[in-house]
């Protein structure tokens, strides 16, 4: 009943055409949109316009109805008839038992104290021990939190000069990865179970048998391990003709595999370009914590000065949708871009291939090489890992070229790989010799080649060629199904280990438990065939650092395992002896460039892309049930990878979104779904790695497509191919049109009322969700976040309710959304923090996605070149709550401190409190999720939060038994809580400090001076909820050449 | 057509609904009671245990101290449960051959726990913590009842939530010294026997639980500060070094007589910081 003129309806359109009855019952999570009405809502605004997803924008009469429900589409269980009955059977015990609950008589427990109790521990007290995680890009220096020596929490070491106790999410959810219950457990021989002895015998006297190590063939995951590295220099001694070939999908072909040996300092640099750089979206970035952290240090008071970031990317990216300016190229347009850019900076000796660029490519390129020049030696270029090498060279160059290296880039003389390789060619040589029949033993280390290896090298049928093939792997995964020998991997919670981090400094991977089952490690299989074949891990890695560790080596050792690094081993570190190469490698750079650079595709070329997946990584993480759910950043698409294109690329090949199209390249096919990305270039689609696993396990195997499929060794990071509908559709679950509010567009209120994100109209004008201003128009008038009708919080005297005094603590989070990159760290922290539960694809598909904080991304300006704001969700704790009037039986009430408490044992699953919550942040078990059968799963369970069952209501906390800790510590100890003694699971996981929470009462504390500024806001308080969590308004630092808000590119292009 | 029902029925029927009402009250009240009763909270039940253990035994007989077997109690939420490596600093050299011990001894020689039966048992979402009532003058007997008189252990009280609240609304009346937090026999004060308490205020910033000395000693009498210097939890350091000598009490210390367990309770809510109801009641105070 939105009545005003400026509503645009499509009559209609897609209600039933095309879709099968099986797919309307899958609810409203994937509507059709038409983009002509896209198009037309858009024109006819005027000013700045957000949206989340093309259907808000659109107004689709689907979406109408997708937000008048509470949660879309509860109604599945009713219209099929199997589970209508499964439906009934559950209310029907549910009502029975609700009357009784109370009642009931609680089984006997027993108590299983211990016989010998270790040293030191305190049981209800965690302890807390550093480590490392691998990455294939470094590691991430961590701090396990361990509860009776059960790693379960994993977070970042907060003393570590990389990180400063920052996670992601690859880190976060490593934790599950190790308690998965579908890991292997035993050494298996042609799937029977075996001895690890029995292993090493038949090892051993085949690798002897060859006596220099003839038909000893090794394919192993990116060594990242120095000692690992040493023992395998100690078997090619003993082995000369051994041969170690290292391959990881997501760094092959790519200039990580030459060993990373280039860092920046990006708090010293006032303009960043990204060349096609996702450096804010993921840790599979190099030095991803060190470089959010420094941009995002930059922006948080822009009065004191802020930097300006440059995009080119060819995929739509949070990087690019930070970015003050962005460019949107296909993948092989940007190295000759970025020669051409090379060119304008005055770097010597390139030569740009020709190419006819846009108007306003150019004028993007010629303001960006002046802004660049202004800023020589204040400046940092990062080149994008997906790109072809040459773009970090050039990107070298232009660095040396503007003087910027030695100020914001580091070159330095070692690598953060201790063996750099050139990986796609070495896979080739190993292909070629399985081919040729000269291999005997193929030993396999934590590596998935039957998976992962590009398709043109048919690497199944080579590998039958091999004698004897030896898996070592966490899972019985696609390789593990055909290799002879499975041995089960430790996992790096488990064993010990070494690894370099970005800057270089060495952590010891020390293990936080016994292995669960008994799995080895890779250094285990290199031992073996060594003189002490016997030797363990731990020792191996004592080896290695023995000589490196000054002073007393116990004491340094231990001293390493409790810091979490080990000292004076990063890279440019005055105290360590480092030769000239790195004064020679830049000298080299500045003679002149001679690379050459590959010549962008034909206009018309249809190009696919290949991105390692923000979630699940290569497919190393697709068994983790919190990385699968999560949803991606830009597009929202949780369980699943797709082709992702833009919106005009969608109408050219006459597709809606969720269509299921076929990806051709080469002799490769594959059938995936389309999803819409806005801002993607055109003619291009991005397919995400990692999915499509035969053998990952019950939580990820038969999820999205298999990308690798499509992958071939002449194009691995993006090749020219083919994309044609096919019937159906998939059934895709994105979770952006979810969290809608129907109220405005129903009782009316200020502003036009078309859009329903959150609540109310979504511009900068009232209510204004999303508040920014440009450097210039926030230097002018720095209280821009509260001036406007609507912006004025209602005085305090507003409410018919009496007012709250809160004498002591008055906890409360101010979120700083110039840092917020949209990274996702923060969500799968809680997830492990607060014991939430995985729901499986198809109720995310409904709505019922459990995460106690989201990140919605608000999309502005033009389909094909917007720009977006990452909005972190999580309850607003208000001081007039609107759930807490509702609720009938008291189970969600106010603390004397002002949080808005949920009492599960009282909750009846009425759901008022979330259909009353203007914020959509409340969540319901509407089936029981949570899984109490898994013996692993228990293990890993935050022993200070209740794991809630079905029928129970349930939102962000605060981290409230965090707050109970600290209270009760202080208490004690009798003296007032600290100023950052409580951090939230999210604040700590956040590589960019956006999150701080305290203390609002004590003025001095940081969160109070936070939320004292005059940027700091509340969303939505016009409704009077006097939400504790605020939000501190975005400042853009547009360069003034170029348009300060993206301007409409006309669709055709392209 | 003939009436079915004739007047007698009227009677009936208003007895009926009497009646109704009157099961659906005894319904209720049954509930009710059932609900409290000690078939559901196992209040006073002696468990089956694997051992039959008896602290009255080890507590009055031998005069263990609480804390030797349960080491956490003032540091963290859990108490502990003793190791059976604590059993058997004693019972690796006396009773050696008792059948009682052979679950001990069998414990020990296998690495396998010895499954007590839990006698507190709260619900699971339910999150107690042993170290802020100790070290905030809540007794072990306060919970847990004459535990030295058990020669089998059961639980004193319900410990349903309306019995954790009913302390919680007023912990005036359940606070003692923290120096007499283990003593069993523990009695409120009373005209007959009085109890001295002082508060050091040079004290603030050192724990709650060092905050207040008491004794039951009058510090007043001849040899009675010395007495006091005994009792008192953090002993002036004249006593530790020099024994009971002329620097027993520092003149600083003023002590208050108190002779009800409200002026206590009063005195303790205040020195011990006690919060006040409204925070101690707040549901997150135990359910997250």
């Amino acid at each position: 009943m939105s009545g005003d003129g400026n509503h645009v309806t499509t009559n209609g359109v897609g209600n039933a055409k095309g879709i099968t009855v099986k797919e309307q019952n899958q609810g409203a999570a994937s509507e059709p949109m038409t983009l002509d009405a896209v198009r037309a809502e858009l024109k006819n605004v005027k000013g700045k316009k957000l949206w989340r997803s093309l259907d808000e924008l659109a107004d689709t009469p689907d979406f109408q109805a997708a937000v008048e429900k509470e949660f879309p589409s509860a109604a599945q269980e009713w219209v099929d008839p199997v589970s209508r009955r499964g439906f009934l059977r559950l209310m029907g015990a549910s009502m029975a038992l609700a009357g009784l609950a109370g009642c009931t008589k609680q089984p006997t427990e027993r108590i299983y104290p211990y016989v010998k109790a270790p040293e030191d521990l305190v049981l209800g007290k965690p302890m807390y021990f550093a480590t490392a995680q691998p990455t294939p890009v470094g590691g991430t220096p961590l701090l396990i939190k361990s509860s009776e020596f059960r790693p379960i929490k994993v977070d970042g070491n907060p003393e570590h000069a990389y990180n400063h106790g920052s996670s992601d999410v690859f880190a976060q959810g490593s934790l599950l990865d190790m308690y998965d219950p579908d890991r292997s457990k035993h050494v298996l021989y042609r799937g029977e179970t075996r001895e690890w002895a029995e292993f090493v015998e038949a090892y051993q006297q085949a690798v002897a048998a060859s006596k220099d190590g003839t038909g000893i063939y090794f394919l192993s995951e990116t060594i990242t391990s120095p000692t690992l590295a040493r023992q395998w220099k100690a078997v090619q001694a003993a082995y000369p003709k051994a041969t170690l070939v290292q391959y990881d999908p997501a760094i092959a072909g790519t200039w990580a595999e030459r060993g990373i040996d280039t860092q920046y300092d990006l708090s010293a640099a006032d303009v960043l370009v990204s060349l096609d750089a996702d450096f804010l979206s993921s840790a599979s970035y190099p030095g991803f914590h060190k470089l959010v952290r420094d941009y995002a240090n930059r922006r948080k008071q822009p009065e004191k000065g802020m930097n300006r970031l440059y995009s080119i990317e060819s995929s739509t990216s949070t990087t690019g949708m930070k970015a003050e300016h962005r460019l949107g190229l296909r993948a092989s347009e940007v190295p000759a871009f970025v020669a051409e850019l090379a060119k304008a900076v005055g770097v010597a000796g390139v030569n740009p291939p020709s190419y006819q660029w846009t108007g306003e490519q150019q004028a993007f390129l010629a303001a960006l090489a002046k802004d660049l020049k202004a800023n020589a030696g204040k400046s940092a270029i990062l080149p994008g890992l997906y790109q072809d090498p040459v773009v970090a060279d050039l990107a070298l160059a232009m660095n040396q070229a503007l003087g910027n290296v030695g100020k914001t880039v580091y070159v330095s003389s070692e690598t953060v790989l201790p063996l750099p390789s050139s990986q796609v060619d070495d896979l080739k040589a190993l292909v070629a010799d399985l081919n040729a029949g000269k291999v005997n033993w193929l030993v396999i280390l934590n590596a998935n080649p039957i998976y992962s290896v590009p398709v043109d090298m048919n690497f199944a049928s080579a590998f039958n060629r091999a004698k004897m093939v030896v898996h070592l792997g966490s899972h019985v995964d696609e390789t593990g199904q055909v290799a002879p020998w499975h041995i089960n991997s430790a996992h790096y919670l488990e064993s010990w280990s070494d690894v370099r981090c970005y800057d270089g400094t060495v952590s010891i991977v020390q293990p936080m438990i016994e292995p669960l089952y008994n799995g080895r490690s890779a250094h285990d299989m290199f031992q073996a065939l060594l003189n002490q074949p016997m030797l363990s891990a731990y020792e191996a890695v004592r080896e290695t650092w023995k000589p490196v560790i000054q002073g007393d080596f116990e004491e340094g050792w231990r001293k390493s395992l409790h810091d979490g690094w080990v000292a004076n081993t990063a890279f440019n570190n005055p105290g360590s002896a480092k030769t000239g190469k790195a004064a020679e490698k830049s000298a080299k750079a500045a003679a002149g460039f001679k690379g050459s650079i590959p010549a962008p595709s034909p206009k018309e070329a249809f190009e696919v892309i290949f991105r390692p997946d923000p979630n699940v990584y290569d497919g190393r993480y697709n068994n983790v049930g919190w990385l699968q759910e999560l949803p991606k950043p830009i597009t929202n698409l949780s369980w699943d990878n797709a082709a992702i294109v833009s919106g005009s690329t969608l109408t050219k090949l006459g597709l809606e979104e969720d269509d299921i199209v076929e990806i051709s390249v080469g002799n490769g096919r594959v059938k995936a779904p389309v999803v819409v990305a806005p801002g993607h270039p055109d003619n291009s689609a991005t397919v995400y790695l990692g999915y499509g696993r035969e053998f990952a396990g019950r939580v990820g195997s038969g999820q999205g497509f298999n990308a690798y499929l499509v992958r071939n060794t002449w194009g691995m990071l993006q090749s020219t191919g083919g994309m044609r509908k096919l019937d159906g559709k998939w059934g895709v679950a994105i979770t952006k049109s979810h969290y809608q509010d129907h109220r405005p567009s129903i009782f009316g209120g200020p502003g036009e009322n078309t859009n329903h994100s959150l609540e109310g109209d979504e511009a900068l004008g009232p209510r204004g969700i999303i508040r920014y201003a440009t450097l210039e128009d926030f230097k002018a008038n720095p209280n821009f976040a509260h001036e406007g009708d609507g912006r004025e919080t209602p005085s305090l005297d507003t409410s018919l309710f009496p007012n709250w005094q809160y004498n002591e603590n008055a906890w409360a989070m101010s979120i700083d959304m110039n840092s917020c990159v949209g990274c996702n760290a923060c969500i799968v922290s809680c997830y492990a923090e607060n014991n939430i539960a995985v729901v499986g694809k198809q109720q995310v598909r409904i709505g019922r996605n459990m995460q106690w904080i989201r990140i919605d991304t608000y999309f502005e300006g033009d389909l094909a070149a917007p720009r977006a704001h990452f909005q972190p969700m999580l309850c607003q704790q208000c001081e007039n709550a609107p759930c807490e009037q509702v609720c009938p039986v008291g189970a969600t009430v106010h603390s004397a401190e002002g949080l808005n408490l949920m009492v599960y044992n009282r909750c009846v699953g009425t759901r008022y409190c979330s259909n009353n919550c203007p914020y959509k942040v409340r969540r319901f078990n509407f089936l029981l999720y949570s899984d109490y059968e898994t013996e692993s799963l228990k293990l890993m369970r935050n022993p200070d939060v209740t794991v809630r069952s079905r029928g129970v209501m349930e939102k962000c906390s605060y981290c409230v038994q965090r707050i109970q800790e600290a209270k009760i510590t202080a208490d004690i100890e009798n003296r007032p809580i600290r100023d950052g003694e409580i951090q939230t699971a999210c604040q700590q996981a956040c590589p960019a400090s956006a999150i701080t929470f305290g203390n609002r009462n004590d003025k001095t504390s940081r969160v109070a001076q936070l939320q004292a500024q005059p940027r700091s806001y509340q969303v939505l308080a016009d409704q009077n909820t006097r939400p504790r969590t605020m939000y501190v308004a975005e400042v853009l630092n547009p360069n003034s050449e170029l348009e300060a808000t993206p301007v409409e590119v006309a669709p055709a292009k392209g | 057509m003939p009436q079915i029902f004739d007047r007698s029925s009227n009677a009936l029927a208003r007895m009926s609904l009497v009646l109704t009402g009157l099961i659906v009250i005894a319904l209720g009240v049954t509930l009710d009671q059932l609900q409290r009763s000690p078939w559901v909270t196992r209040q006073g039940q002696r468990a089956d245990q694997p051992i039959p253990f008896s602290h009255e035994h080890h507590v009055q007989g031998l005069g263990l101290q609480c804390q030797y077997c349960h080491t956490t109690v003032e540091k963290s939420s859990y108490a502990g449960i003793p190791p059976t490596r604590t059993c058997m600093n004693c019972h690796a050299q006396i009773w050696t051959n008792a059948q009682l011990l052979q679950p001990v001894r069998q414990s020990w020689a296998t690495g396998q726990s010895i499954p007590w039966v839990r006698v507190h048992d709260l619900p699971d979402f339910v999150y107690f913590n042993h170290a802020i009532h100790v070290n905030k003058g809540i007794g072990c007997e306060t919970c847990h009842g004459r535990v030295d008189q058990m020669p089998l252990m059961y639980a004193q009280n319900t410990l349903q939530m309306e019995w954790c609240l009913d302390c919680h609304r007023n912990p005036v009346k359940n606070l003692r010294p923290a120096s007499e937090i283990y003593n069993m026999a523990w009695k409120s004060p009373s005209d007959d026997h009085p109890v001295w308490c002082a508060a050091g205020d040079s004290k603030t910033g050192v724990p709650t639980a060092q905050s207040v000395d008491c004794t039951t000693k009058n510090p007043a009498t001849p040899g009675g500060a010395e007495m006091a210097a005994m009792d008192m939890a953090t002993p002036p350091v004249g006593v530790q070094a020099g024994g009971l000598g002329a620097a027993a009490i520092p003149a600083t210390l003023h002590f208050e007589k108190f002779t009800s367990q409200k002026q206590l309770g009063r005195f303790l809510v205040v020195h011990y910081k006690i919060r006040n109801s409204r925070d101690l009641m707040s549901c997150e105070v135990c359910h997250r």
